[in-house]
């Protein structure tokens, strides 16, 4: 990269780059102190809270894992999870293929069509699927909001797929259709396998978004046995409005929230973000 | 219709790969003619649970944003009723009001400080660990980033410990005159490394040598930028601002886990129009089911959203710079 692409005017530069270290510094310092006060006592939370624990207490996590039911939501979350962003991977590869290699009005048309749910807000769509679910009795069911995640992130995934099995060649196809392979067997056995890295990067984006995801949450769960994570995290705010404050098992459980995020991001932060920010940048 | 856009896209790739026979007509190859087949199967279960779990829904809200549904009973017509009763609604003045807060000083805030890093990150030592770290935000869940804001700032938190140490006294951070400031500023701080992200993707693809020429040329720091980096990073400024636009209506979670407190619906001054939809329906120790009030309300945002994003699109429309 060469070395005179930006204004310097001056003082002007040493202040930006000042100003993103100390920006850096400040993700940091959050995700830091949030992990840290996981193994504080709630007082040293309160006192002290720019100190490191006197000695670090793992009784929090205990006790937001078994008392608070963490535990319990973890095992929700990641159930959700992984059955939602496979299925949803799973319904939307074959859709974004098939979209991505047929041309004409009707092929574009439905590509629009499925785009468009990216800019509908989801407030517009809760209360008739509150009501939809009702009907069907899945209000306060784990499946209900596995239905409810798989709908919700169909846009996002074939618009993203879309994209991606656009870039791949078409040879390969023509090639397997003179072997006389079907055009289903072309897809299953040559294109997925090619389609690997899109798939991953599906997956993935799909995954960080449902661990987080709350307000559908909300709306359609209701009993404590049924709570993700984020759920948890505000009943266990509100609780102990009335009960007294264990800050201490409360940060325990934002660690249990974020870190298996933060594992991910370090394992795979390039292909999260780039994934994030694919065909944008084009 | 169907068909000159067949022919043309056919044609078009024709011109893409001159080698080899190929025996394309009209779109009518056999290859065509064979993904056609599975067109329909592959596209069945993805566009029904589309139709019945997104479309439909949307399809009916803007239904019974003109009846008096309350999710239970059978909804009667209210006319534009709903409409004039939001516009006469105090709360909904404070949350629509605060809901362009977001969109426009959020969003203008973010654009700024995104733009200015991506400059300076361009050959910045530990660009890399930078980009990375400022994303984070992004990958964690708003609860968790509000309660660390709530840390942060409540009257014994981590800003007023610090006050107090240096002989300071303490600030009330979150007030009803400040609270909503402290709400858009950590929007800024969560989503600016996004921005970042995407911006340095557009970016990077503009070649070296064009900067090269220009230095030889005797161009100044401030002529490159505003005649090359500006216009080549144009398509991906007005992605962005789409993309902002969007998003910034959705905000729901941060705003509700920073305010809401003992099954309460946060203060009427932190409410937004997410938040209003969820107030007025499920919120609060007494909700109060006013679907089809809330349906109204949800769709005079879409109605902004599709506007904003109409006039962005006007506005970002550049003759396309290739390269």
């Amino acid at each position: 990269m060469s070395t005179h692409t930006t204004p310097r005017t001056g003082v002007l530069r040493p202040i930006g780059t000042t100003a993103v270290w100390l920006f850096v510094s400040f993700c940091l310092f959050a995700f830091l102190f949030m992990l840290i006060s996981s193994v504080k006592s709630s007082s040293e939370i309160l006192n002290t809270p720019w100190s490191l624990p006197a000695a670090p207490d793992f009784g929090n996590w205990s006790r937001a894992w078994v008392d608070s039911g963490f535990g319990a939501a973890a095992t929700n979350t990641l159930v959700l999870v992984v059955t939602a962003s496979v299925v949803v991977v799973g319904v939307s590869a074959p859709a974004a293929y098939a979209l991505s290699r047929r041309r004409g009005g009707l092929s574009a048309g439905l590509t629009m069509f499925f785009a468009l749910g990216l800019g509908i807000p989801l407030q517009i769509i809760v209360l008739p699927l509150y009501s939809v679910l009702a009907e069907f009795g899945l209000i306060d069911s784990l499946f209900g909001l596995f239905l409810v995640y798989v709908a919700t992130h169909l846009p996002f995934t074939v618009f993203l797929l879309t994209g991606f099995f656009r870039s791949l060649p078409n040879e390969l196809e023509e090639a397997a259709a003179l072997d006389g392979v079907s055009a289903s067997g072309t897809f299953f056995r040559i294109m997925l396998p090619l389609a690997q890295g899109g798939l991953v990067t599906a997956l993935l984006l799909n995954a960080i978004g449902l661990w987080n995801e709350t307000l559908l949450g909300l709306m359609f769960i209701q009993s404590n046995e049924n709570y993700t994570l984020s759920l948890a995290l505000i009943g266990f705010i509100q609780q102990q409005q009335y009960n007294g404050a264990d800050y201490g098992a409360l940060f325990a459980g934002v660690s249990i929230t974020i870190l298996p995020m933060l594992l991910l991001y370090l394992w795979l932060g390039r292909r999260i973000t780039e994934g994030l920010t694919a065909g944008l940048g084009k | 219709m169907a068909l000159t856009l067949d022919q043309r896209s056919a044609s078009r790739r024709e011109s893409r790969r001159p080698a080899g026979p190929r025996p394309v007509r009209g779109g009518q190859s056999p290859l065509a003619r064979r993904q056609r087949r599975i067109f329909g199967p592959f596209l069945a279960i993805p566009l029904a649970l589309y139709l019945v779990l997104f479309i439909g829904p949307t399809l009916y809200s803007i239904y019974a944003a003109f009846t008096n549904w309350d999710g239970i009973n059978t909804p009667t017509w209210r006319g534009t009723d709903n409409f004039t009763a939001l516009f006469d609604d105090p709360l909904f003045i404070e949350s629509f009001w605060n809901t362009l807060l977001i969109l426009v000083v959020v969003g203008i805030g973010i654009f700024v400080l995104a733009f200015s890093f991506m400059l300076l990150l361009r050959d910045m030592k530990g660009k890399g660990f930078v980009r990375g770290v400022i994303f984070l935000p992004h990958i964690v869940s708003p609860i968790v980033l509000a309660i660390f804001w709530g840390f942060l700032l409540r009257h014994d938190g981590l800003l007023n410990a610090l006050i107090v140490k240096f002989g300071g006294e303490p600030v009330a951070w979150i007030g009803p005159d400040s609270a909503f400031l402290m709400i858009m500023i950590a929007m800024v701080w969560i989503s600016t490394g996004f921005y970042v992200a995407i911006l340095m993707a557009g970016v990077d693809r503009i070649p070296g040598y064009f900067y090269e020429d220009a230095s030889l040329a005797g161009a100044s720091a401030w002529q490159k930028l505003r005649h090359i980096t500006l216009p080549l990073s144009w398509d991906v400024i007005g992605v962005a601002a789409v993309l902002w636009t969007i998003s910034s209506v959705k905000v729901f979670e941060f705003i509700y886990a920073f305010g809401a407190s003992q099954g309460q619906m946060p203060p009427a001054y932190e409410w937004n129009a997410a938040v209003f939809v969820y107030g007025v329906t499920f919120g609060g120790a007494t909700p109060q089911y006013r679907f089809g009030y809330a349906c109204a309300s949800a769709l005079v945002m879409l109605l902004l959203v599709t506007g904003m994003v109409a006039l962005l699109r006007r506005a970002m429309r550049r003759d396309a710079v290739q390269f």
